[in-house]
C-alpha cells in the first residue's frame, strides 16, 4: 500500500540541528514529518497527503568496547553498525535486515529468533536522544547498564512507531561474538504439539540461543541453534538429543556448524519473503498457543496448497503470516487471524495490506492503554508532527 | 483545603474500619521508608484488598483533595513512599493474592502486594510441569519482604541484574489505578509484545507517581541449576576493579560480580566469620551459571583473569551450603556496618564499568578530603557503586561534610558518564540532582508525562520529578538500623 498519494519532498539528515530545524519548520508550516522506515512502509494507516518524508543517515558515534556499549546515530544501517562492532569482536544481538536503520529497529521493536538467548531491543537499550514535538533535544537514559533516574522514556519509546519523537541517537548493549555456533533442524509432526514442550526445552540444558519456524508448506521444521564455547555447544547437543528421544513427534533432521555470520545470512534469506509480501499480518498470542495458531491458519486452506507463508517465534508467541496475494485472500486471512486473536487474547498488526484492503483494520483488538498512549502522544508531540494518524491520535487510536 | 475527615469516612466505607489506620502511634511506622531522614506522618493509612477497592479509595481521596501516596513494604531507600503533605498512604500489603501461575506461558499474575520471595516459593511449590525450574528473576536483597509492586515501581535491581536484568525486563504487563480512580491495563496478558509505545515500561521505575500498580503479569524464566562460585582476594581495590573490567571485556557475563573493600571485609568477617582473609584489601565474589559442562571452561578463564590482575588467592565454594552462606553474607553486609559506625550514608551511583578503577580511587579521595571514612560494597559487574560514608550523626559538622561529600561523589559520577541512581531511585533524596542529570527540556517532558497520568498532582507528587509543589529538606544523611535497607 503506498505511503501517500501526494508528491512530497524527502529530506535526508545526519545532524541534530538539521532535525531540530526540520521540526521547527514543520511546526511553523503545519507540515508533518513522516518516517515509516524501509521495512515497515505498510504498517499502520497511510500518512496525511501533505508531509515531509524523512530519511536519517549516520554512523557509530562512540563504541565503549570494554563496557560492551555502543552509541550510534539512529540513522546508521544495521549492516554498517554490525560491521563496525565486528572490528572488536562484538555485535548487536538483534535480528534485523542490514539496510534497516537502528532507529527503525527501536521504533518498530524489531526482533527475531535471537530474542530467546539475547532479549529484544527493550532489553538492550540504555539511552536515547530524540527531538520532541517542539524541536527540543531530549536525553533519556544514559550509557550505564543500570539507571533509574527519571521516567524510563527510553524503553517506553521501543515500538512507538516513530510517533512520539525523532530519535537520532541510540545507546545500547553489545555482546561478544560467540566462538562457535551450531544450527539444528527438527522435524515435528504438528506445530501444535511443539507448544507443550517449549517450556521444557527452555528450562533444560538444551535451552537454545535462537528458535524459529519458517513454514511455506510441506514438512514442519523447527530451526534452532546454540552459540558459545565449544564445550557448551557439545553439551547442549547431547542434551537436545536426550530431549528429542523423550518427546514423541519430534525428530532430528540436521545438525551442523553455524557461525554468527552464517546465522545472520540465513535468517536474512528466511525473512526476505516478508519484505516482498503484498499482505502480511503479525499475530501476537500467548507463547503456548503459537504452534496451534500456525496450524489453524494453514488449516483454513484445505489441501496441500496454501498461499500463506508463516514465520513464527514459538518462545514468544509471534506469528507472521502472509504472502503475495490479492484482496480476497487477505480479507480471509484477516478474518482468521482476527478470530484467533480474539480467542487467545492476542493482537493483530498488519504490516502490509494489498490494494483494495483499506477496510482491514491495521491494529486490533483495541487495548486498554491505547487511549492513554494517545494522550501521551498529545503531550510529547502537541502539533501532531510525527507520523500522524499512523496509530495514535490525541485522544486515542486512529480508526 | 483537603477534607480529611470526610476522606477517612469514605475510606472506611470502602474497606471497613479494620482497613484504615488513623491512630498516631500506629501511623509512626509509616512516617519513613529506608531513608529515615525524610519523614512525614501520614494522616491515615488504608489497606485495600483488590483493584476495585483501590479505585474507590483513590476516587474518595481525590474527591476530598487529599494527597495519595502508594506504598508496598516500605523498603525503598529514597523517601519515595512517604506522605509529606498530610496525605494518606494507600498500602498494597493486603493485596497478596497470586492469581495464577501459567507454566506453559511462563507467566504469573499477582496482586501488587505479593512479596517477591512468596512468588518464588509458590512457583517452586508447584513442583510439576517444570515449575520447580522457573523463577521470578529480580532478586533485590530485600526480596523476603519487598512487594512485587514495589519492585516494579522502583525497577528494583539485585545481585543477578548483571546477567538477568532489572525488574522492568520481567514485567510483561500491569494494571494501574490512575489519579481519577480509573483503571488501565498496560500490556496486560501473557503476550511478549504489544502495539505502540510500551506503557508498562514507562510505569516501571516511576516510583508510584503515575498511579497505583494493583496487578502484574510477571515473566518467569528458567532458574539456573548449575553454578560455579568463587571469591578472589586482591591486594588493592584497583586490581579488583581492573579484573571486573577485564572479565566483562573478555565477553564473560557472570550472574553476579560483587566487590568488597578492605574495611568491609573486616566488618563482614567479624560479623559472620565466613573465612575471608582479614588482611585482604579487596574481594571479588563472582558467580557464573549455565550448562554444567561449559562452566569449567569459563571458570578457568575467570580465574586466569583474576591471577593476571594480581589476585593473591582464588577460592571456589566447595558446596551448595558454602555458596548459599557466601551470598547470605553479602546480602547482610550492610547490616554489619553498625559494628564500626553509629551512622552511615550510602550512595547509589552507577558508572561505566571500565571507569571503576579510577572512580573507586576518586571516591576514597573525596572521603579523605572531607575527613570521612568511606567503605565500599557494591555490584561491581554493573558498575553500580555504593560508597558508604561513616560518621557520627550527633556531630553537625560531620553531617554537613557527609552531605557535601555525597554531592561531590554523585557529581563526579555524572561527569564520567554515570547516573545519580542505579537502583535506589530518586524519591525525594536526589530530586536536587535531577537538574544536573537532565536538561530542562527533558525534565519538562517528565512533567508532561506526569500530568497525562495525574493532571492535578494527586498521586505521590514531588517525588522523582521536581515539581516545585513540595520541598523536602533533608537535614541528615541516612542513619543506623535502616529497616529493610539491604542492598
Amino acid at each position: 500500500m503506498p505511503q501517500s498519494t501526494a508528491d512530497n519532498p524527502t529530506v535526508t539528515v545526519d545532524q541534530l540541528q538539521q532535525l531540530i530545524d526540520l521540526v521547527r519548520r514543520g511546526m511553523a508550516a503545519g507540515v508533518p514529518i513522516v518516517d515509516y522506515g524501509v521495512a515497515h512502509g505498510g504498517l499502520g494507516h497511510v500518512p496525511p497527503p501533505r508531509h515531509t518524508r524523512l530519511v536519517q543517515r549516520g554512523g557509530v558515534i562512540e563504541h565503549y568496547d570494554r563496557d560492551f556499549v555502543v552509541r550510534a546515530a539512529a540513522g546508521v544501517a544495521m549492516g554498517q553498525l554490525q560491521a563496525t562492532l565486528r572490528e572488536t569482536n562484538q555485535f548487536v544481538p538483534l535480528d534485523a535486515d542490514t539496510d534497516v536503520t537502528l532507529g527503525e529497529v527501536v521504533g518498530h521493536n524489531v526482533y527475531g529468533p535471537l530474542r530467546v538467548g539475547y532479549g529484544a531491543a527493550r532489553d538492550l537499550l540504555l539511552g536515547l536522544r530524540y527531538v520532541d514535538g517542539q524541536g527540543r533535544d531530549i536525553h533519556v537514559g544514559g550509557r550505564t547498564v543500570k539507571n533509574v533516574a527519571g521516567y524510563d522514556v527510553t524503553r517506553f519509546m521501543v515500538g512507538s512507531l516513530g510517533e512520539l519523537g525523532l530519535v537520532y541517537e541510540v545507546t545500547l548493549r553489545t555482546s561478544a561474538i560467540p566462538e562457535v555456533g551450531v544450527a539444528v533442524e527438527l522435524r515435528v509432526d504438528s506445530l501444535a504439539s511443539l507448544d507443550r514442550v517449549m517450556t521444557d526445552l527452555l528450562l533444560g540444558d538444551a535451552s537454545p540461543a535462537w528458535v524459529g519456524v519458517h513454514w511455506g508448506g510441506g514438512e514442519r521444521v523447527v530451526r534452532l541453534g546454540y552459540f558459545g564455547l565449544p564445550s557448551g555447544c557439545d553439551a547442549q547437543r547431547r542434551a537436545l538429543e536426550g530431549f528429542v528421544d523423550r518427546v514423541a513427534g519430534i525428530a532430528f533432521c540436521e545438525w551442523r556448524a553455524c557461525s554468527l555470520d552464517q546465522y545472520f545470512d540465513e535468517q536474512a534469506v528466511v525473512r526476505r519473503w516478508r519484505r516482498e509480501a503484498t499482505a502480511l499480518v503479525k499475530l501476537i498470542v500467548p507463547p503456548a498457543v503459537t504452534g496451534a495458531v500456525c496450524e489453524a491458519i494453514r488449516d483454513a486452506w484445505p489441501g496441500d496448497y496454501s498461499p500463506v507463508m508463516i514465520d513464527a517465534l514459538p518462545m514468544h508467541g509471534c506469528v507472521f503470516a502472509g504472502g503475495r496475494f490479492d484482496a480476497p485472500v487477505a480479507a480471509k486471512l484477516d478474518q482468521i487471524t482476527g478470530a484467533l486473536a480474539a480467542e487467545h487474547g492476542g493482537l493483530c498488526v498488519w504490516h502490509a495490506r494489498p490494494e483494495g484492503c483499506e477496510s482491514i483494520e491495521p491494529f486490533g483488538p483495541v487495548q486498554s492503554d491505547w487511549a492513554l498512549l494517545g494522550k501521551i502522544k498529545q503531550a510529547m508531540d502537541p502539533y501532531g508532527l510525527f507520523n500522524p494518524g499512523r496509530f495514535l491520535r490525541g485522544e486515542g487510536v486512529t480508526r | 483545603m483537603p477534607r480529611l475527615d470526610e476522606a477517612v469516612d469514605r475510606l472506611r466505607a470502602v474497606v471497613g474500619g479494620e482497613g484504615v489506620l488513623t491512630d498516631a502511634g500506629e501511623l509512626l511506622v509509616y512516617e519513613c521508608d529506608g531513608l529515615p531522614i525524610a519523614k512525614g506522618l501520614p494522616a491515615a493509612v488504608v489497606f485495600p484488598t483488590d483493584t476495585g477497592q483501590v479505585s474507590r479509595c483513590v476516587r474518595a481521596l481525590a474527591d476530598c483533595g487529599v494527597e495519595i501516596v502508594p506504598r508496598g513494604s516500605g523498603t525503598g531507600l529514597a523517601g519515595g513512599c512517604v506522605a509529606f503533605d498530610n496525605g494518606v498512604i494507600v498500602s498494597t500489603t493486603r493485596m497478596t493474592r497470586i492469581e495464577s501461575i501459567d507454566v506453559e506461558n511462563r507467566v504469573a499474575v499477582v496482586q501488587s502486594g505479593v512479596r517477591n520471595l512468596s512468588l518464588n516459593q509458590a512457583v517452586g511449590a508447584l513442583g510439576a510441569g517444570g515449575a520447580e525450574r522457573l523463577r521470578f528473576s529480580p532478586d533485590p536483597s530485600s526480596q523476603s519482604v519487598a512487594t512485587i509492586g514495589g519492585n516494579a515501581a522502583t525497577n528494583a535491581g539485585g545481585l543477578n541484574t548483571l546477567r538477568y536484568g532489572a525488574t522492568t525486563g520481567h514485567i510483561l504487563g500491569l494494571e494501574l489505578v490512575l489519579a481519577d480512580g480509573s483503571v488501565v491495563r498496560a500490556r496486560a496478558g501473557a503476550l511478549c509484545d504489544g502495539v505502540g509505545a510500551d506503557a508498562a515500561a514507562l510505569v516501571c521505575g516511576s516510583e508510584g507517581t503515575l498511579g497505583i500498580i494493583t496487578r502484574l503479569w510477571c515473566r518467569l524464566t528458567g532458574a539456573p541449576r548449575h553454578y560455579r562460585t568463587v571469591y578472589a582476594v586482591f591486594g588493592s581495590t584497583g586490581d579488583a576493579c581492573d579484573t571486573v573490567s577485564d572479565v566483562i571485556g573478555a565477553g564473560v557475563v557472570p550472574a553476579a560480580m560483587e566487590m568488597l573493600d578492605g574495611a568491609m571485609i573486616r566488618v563482614v568477617e567479624e560479623a559472620f566469620a565466613y573465612g575471608f582473609p582479614p588482611d585482604a584489601r579487596a574481594l571479588l565474589l563472582v558467580e557464573i551459571d549455565g550448562v554444567d559442562a561449559a562452566l569449567d571452561e569459563q571458570l578457568e578463564r575467570l580465574v586466569a583473569l583474576c591471577h593476571r590482575n594480581g589476585a593473591k588467592e582464588v577460592q571456589q565454594c566447595a558446596d551448595e551450603a558454602k555458596r548459599a552462606e557466601l551470598w547470605r553474607v553479602r546480602k547482610r553486609a550492610f547490616g554489619a556496618i553498625g559494628r564500626i559506625s553509629r551512622s552511615y550514608c550510602t550512595q547509589d551511583a552507577c558508572i561505566p564499568r571500565s571507569k571503576l578503577p579510577e572512580a573507586v580511587a576518586r571516591i576514597v579521595g573525596i572521603g579523605e578530603k572531607y575527613g570521612l571514612r568511606v567503605s565500599n560494597v557494591f555490584h561491581a559487574g554493573d558498575g553500580n557503586v555504593h560508597p558508604i560514608l561513616l560518621f557520627d550523626e550527633d556531630d553537625p559538622r560531620q553531617v554537613q561534610r557527609v552531605l557535601a561529600a555525597s554531592q561531590e561523589i554523585l557529581e563526579y559520577c555524572i561527569g564520567i558518564g554515570g547516573t545519580i541512581t542505579g537502583e535506589h531511585g530518586v524519591g525525594v533524596e536526589k530530586l536536587h540532582l535531577m537538574g544536573k542529570m537532565f536538561n530542562p527540556a527533558t525534565l519538562d517532558t517528565f512533567g508532561r508525562i506526569k500530568r497525562v497520568f495525574d493532571p492535578l498532582g494527586r498521586i505521590n507528587d514531588g517525588k522523582l520529578v521536581p515539581s516545585g509543589q513540595i520541598r523536602i529538606e533533608l537535614v541528615r544523611p541516612i542513619a543506623t538500623n535502616v529497616p529493610g535497607g539491604a542492598l
